[in-house]
């Protein structure tokens, strides 16, 4: 069967079967940026936004999401342009192995979007549902609350206030390696 | 977290601020890509192949037996079955050999088969299945029909010795016998060695007044590596009829070898890929899956995926092994220690990997952290039970082993009266040092004189930072507050044991691409061998391209284990490019028309000390590939190995309050200062620091596997688990604490395993000071707490 979904504000038709995931589903059509860690809905590392939502890929029907709007990482920034959330995950030394890093930072942009002033209890509760093995959580909770400063500064900014010391990462003109 | 940034530069640090890429705190190179999802990890690379073929595995539902009979006929007959394989296929090597991924010859008995007719653990693999997908290979896995002769399992290591334990392995099927081997008796290895003359010494402590003898048995519990990446391999022929695996390894130079070995294939004929790895931790230096998705390619003639799911993680991988560990210390009333006697039960379950190594780190690697003991007698034995396999994990024996030990000099310390800070600060290493200790059996470890130590400094700190000195009891009569510590030491390589190698090659441009066996795991291992490159190239961290760990295009290197990389793999790296960097000089020196020793190289240029004139790298590169008189490619290379580990250092403080009527506790504060050498990365030391605060606080404090009358796994997922989060973890301060080793790049030694090993024994000294119990079993519970309460 063919299900019609919203991916990263695109329309995709994805063909599936009955049993797929959203995850399946995603990797099997390009978007490999979401992992599969666990497959059973525990860990959040896959965690993608159904309709805004922080929702674990792994464990969603994929028929039965049909028109929803699904943003995964491959939505936000890109190597040259990060999103102020993964530059605050890159200049924060959050990232170790990066597997779990997708679902940690869509779980940070529905958080950071709800509030955009947490505290560190309050980031350190928002990522709850997503494992991390590497970093013992400590600078990915400050990667959150920097992601939070970063993101704050940007508004200020867009409503033509002074937005400080800029960010160290963010669009940069070239540069990196394999 | 805060962060306590080094001490007032002395003349030491002043010298290293000269340095322009080492120490800096940007981010590692492939940051970017993690963090856009672009980067590829080896299940991404099905997507690059056409009629690839999903590889499935049926595992033993028995902890002990034989298997009679495997019918497969409902399994081949389905539509998109590609092949069924079982342990009589002639595409299934039958030979033994070791899963441990170590190096040649592995100090690790060939005792298992890719597929197995006797089974010895429930998850034993039987058989394999290569299907269009997964969803039709796990179909065909439940249509496969078992036979099964079963035999009495044995599960408890502690009786693995005994005369009418079940025997797990027949002594003439196993090849590569290890030290002490006495299979009739599920003994897999056997060590001992003696420093001194420790009956004398207990014996001359019995008669003394002033000195008593401190006994303790301690018992450490089986651990998941809980890698978020499950195993992956991809395994296909590529265009030049050449076998190519692509998989989530930490040593492709090994598999190459030994999936070489196994299928009888040349060497030349296979390449190992290793992409980003979604950690390690140890669970990858084991060769698991690649075998099994070899045979399966060998057999559709189609690429073939084999990737684990989460179940198959926590039953079938590897797993930090069981341990008992009984301790006796002849002490002084003042201190001093006359004599240790160590010895150690490794359960190796089902077979034997890592059991030689693993079982006499245990006492091997935590002793060494008091050299000036003058009678040490240490023993090990490794047993088998029909439980799952250990391999290695981070710590290596050494968790274990300074659970055991660092509790028990709490204890000694405590009988004698004294604080178990002052009395360890009699006793730890200091620079000089000669460590005999690592060297007390045969095999891995040497004596070697101490070269840097920063043990006192983390005592320092550590103490500074916890507030040891002043502890302020809660206003609530039954709650307790009490502060416990811990040292600890690893090694950098196994000692003596290792190689790695390195090529650098210069672009026009002024960049250079890194050619390096080294394995990074997450760590950011790849972007500390291109600091160590830059560092010593002058140039940018940027202008380093890394090309690592492909075992056709970068050079030979054991791979990432044994907190090598930094140091081993490094000095490599350092190698090829001080050579690179003389013939940069050379060129320069032609350039600029100047003597070479005139010239130095550093932010993108060779320049001479003496005029200030100087020519950039890239005018070098172009006028070395293109000049009109002479022409040449700078490049370096590098080839290290060493009898040389120098030791990281660490001091762990663990605060805690204890309710005495319950035995609830709750960890107020984690202290643990690390000396590393010189931090090549800061930002990844700490991580790494703190990803091990994290491993270790779900070793002390949490009951992981377990299993049932039978042997059946009870815990399958990460639930079950109960691996910590976010918001389980206390609060916790890492410092590090920098020395020079000498012998390291830029003065570095290691960091990845050093701090998983202090934890538990601060945790369990510090319930002690606060109430006065001692917990002797991990995990670190409340009702064990409370038991003895009572």
């Amino acid at each position: 069967m063919n299900v019609q979904l919203t991916i990263n504000g695109e329309p995709e038709t994805f063909e599936v079967t009955d049993s797929d995931t959203l995850l399946d589903a995603l990797r099997r059509n390009g978007y490999t940026g979401t992992n599969r860690a666990c497959d059973d809905g525990e860990c959040g590392m896959c965690r993608v936004l159904v309709d805004g939502d922080p929702t674990e890929a792994c464990d969603v029907a994929v028929a039965e999401i049909e028109g929803a709007a699904v943003e995964t990482i491959e939505g936000l920034g890109t190597q040259k342009d990060l999103h102020p959330i993964q530059a605050a995950f890159v200049d924060n030394a959050a990232v170790q192995c990066g597997y779990c890093t997708p679902g940690m930072v869509m779980t940070a942009k529905a958080f950071l979007e709800e509030n955009p002033t947490p505290t560190e209890p309050e980031a350190r509760e928002a990522i709850d549902d997503v494992l991390c093995r590497c970093t013992g959580y400590e600078k990915i909770v400050e990667a959150v609350l920097d992601a939070a400063d970063r993101m704050n500064a940007e508004r200020v900014a867009a409503d033509g206030g002074s937005t400080g010391d800029p960010p160290e990462s963010g669009s940069i003109d070239g540069g990196g390696s394999t | 977290m805060s962060k306590q940034r080094p001490p007032e530069p002395s003349e030491e640090t002043a010298r290293q601020e000269e340095l322009d890429v080492v120490s800096d705190r940007r981010p590692k190179l492939d940051a970017r890509k993690l963090v856009t999802g672009d980067v590829k990890y080896t299940a991404d690379y099905e997507y690059d192949f056409r009629d690839v073929a999903t590889g499935k595995i049926l595992r033993s539902e028995i902890a002990h037996g034989d298997v009679k009979s495997i019918d497969i006929e409902a399994a081949e007959a389905m539509d998109g079955v590609y092949a069924v394989l079982t342990p009589w296929s002639e595409e299934v090597p039958d030979r033994p050999y070791t899963s441990a991924g170590q190096s040649y010859p592995e100090p690790s008995p060939y005792d298992m088969r890719v597929l197995r007719e006797t089974v010895r653990y429930v998850g034993d693999p039987i058989a394999a299945v290569a299907a269009e997908d997964a969803e039709t290979a796990e179909r065909a896995l439940e249509r496969i029909d078992v036979e099964y002769e079963e035999r009495e399992p044995l599960l408890d290591f502690h009786r693995a010795m005994d005369p009418d334990a079940p025997q797990l392995h027949d002594p003439d099927e196993v090849e590569n016998k290890q030290v002490g081997h006495d299979y009739e008796r599920n003994r897999e290895m056997h060590v001992e060695g003696e420093i001194g003359d420790v009956e004398a010494a207990f014996d001359a402590a019995e008669e003394r007044d002033d000195a008593v003898v401190v006994e303790g048995e301690y018992e450490a519990q089986y651990q998941s590596h809980c890698i978020p990446e499950p195993h992956a391999t991809l395994a296909y022929t590529d265009e030049d009829d050449r076998y190519h695996l692509i998989s989530s390894t930490q040593v492709p130079n090994h598999v190459r070898r030994q999936v070489a070995q196994l299928f009888d294939v040349p060497i030349r004929d296979v390449r190992v890929t290793k992409p980003a790895l979604g950690s390690g931790f140890g669970g990858k230096q084991s060769m698991l899956l690649e075998p099994v998705a070899m045979a399966l390619h060998r057999a559709t003639g189609r690429p073939v995926m084999v990737e684990m799911t989460r179940e198959e993680e926590f039953t079938a991988m590897r797993f930090r092994r069981e341990a008992a560990v009984e301790l006796r210390t002849a002490v002084t009333e003042d201190g001093e220690i006359l004599a240790t006697e160590f010895y150690a039960l490794g359960n190796s379950g089902a077979y034997g990997p890592h059991g030689l190594t693993v079982t006499a780190a245990i006492g091997k690697k935590p002793l060494p952290v008091y050299p000036r003991v003058p009678n040490v007698r240490f023993a090990a034995d490794a047993v088998h039970t029909n439980k799952p396999v250990p391999g290695a994990q981070r710590g290596y024996g050494n968790p274990q082993g300074t659970w055991a030990l660092e509790s028990h000099l709490d204890e000694v310390a405590h009988e004698i009266g004294m604080d178990p800070l002052a009395f360890r600060r009699k006793h730890h290493a200091r620079e000089g040092d000669r460590d005999e200790i690592s060297a007390i059996t045969a095999g891995e470890g040497a004596a070697h004189v101490i070269q840097s130590c920063g043990l006192e400094e983390c005592i320092e700190r550590g103490k500074e930072a916890i507030g040891y000195d002043d502890v302020e009891q809660p206003d609530d009569e039954h709650r307790h507050r009490g502060i416990g510590m811990a040292l600890t030491k690893q090694g950098s390589g196994v000692a003596g044991d290792e190689l790695a190698a390195a090529q650098i090659k210069m672009n026009e441009d002024g960049s250079f691409v890194l050619q390096t066996g080294a394995v990074d795991i997450g760590s950011g291992a790849e972007s500390a061998m291109a600091r160590i490159a830059a560092e010593t190239l002058g140039c940018d961290l940027e202008d380093i391209v890394v090309e690592a760990a492909d075992t056709d295009t970068t050079p030979h290197d054991y791979g990432a284990y044994a907190s090598s990389t930094t140091y081993i793999s490094g000095n490599a790296v350092k190698q090829a490019a001080e050579e690179a960097e003389e013939r940069l000089r050379y060129w320069g020196a032609k350039l600029l028309d100047e003597p070479a020793e005139n010239l130095e190289t550093r932010e993108g240029e060779v320049r001479s000390v003496e005029t200030g004139e100087s020519v950039t790298l890239e005018e070098i590169g172009y006028e070395s590939i293109y000049g009109e008189d002479e022409r040449e490619h700078v490049m370096g290379q590098g080839s290290f190995c060493t009898d040389e580990s120098p030791a990281p250092y660490g001091a762990q403080f663990v605060d805690v309050t204890v309710d005495d009527r319950t035995g609830e506790y709750e960890i107020n504060r984690l202290v643990l200062a690390i000396d590393c050498g010189r931090a090549i990365d800061p930002g990844e030391a700490e991580g790494q620091v703190e990803g091990a605060q994290h491993m270790a606080l779900e070793y002390a404090t949490r009951d992981l596997l377990d299993f049932d009358e039978d042997g059946r796994p009870q815990v399958t997922d990460f639930d079950e688990y109960g691996m910590p989060r976010a918001t389980d973890q206390p609060p916790m301060e890492t410092i590090l604490v920098e020395t020079h080793e000498p012998s390291g790049p830029f003065g570095a030694k290691s960091i990845g395993e050093v701090p998983t090993n202090p934890l538990p024994p601060a945790l369990a000294n510090a319930v002690r000071q606060a109430v006065g119990v001692r917990v002797t079993t991990l995990p670190i519970t409340p009702e064990k707490i409370g038991a003895k309460l009572d």
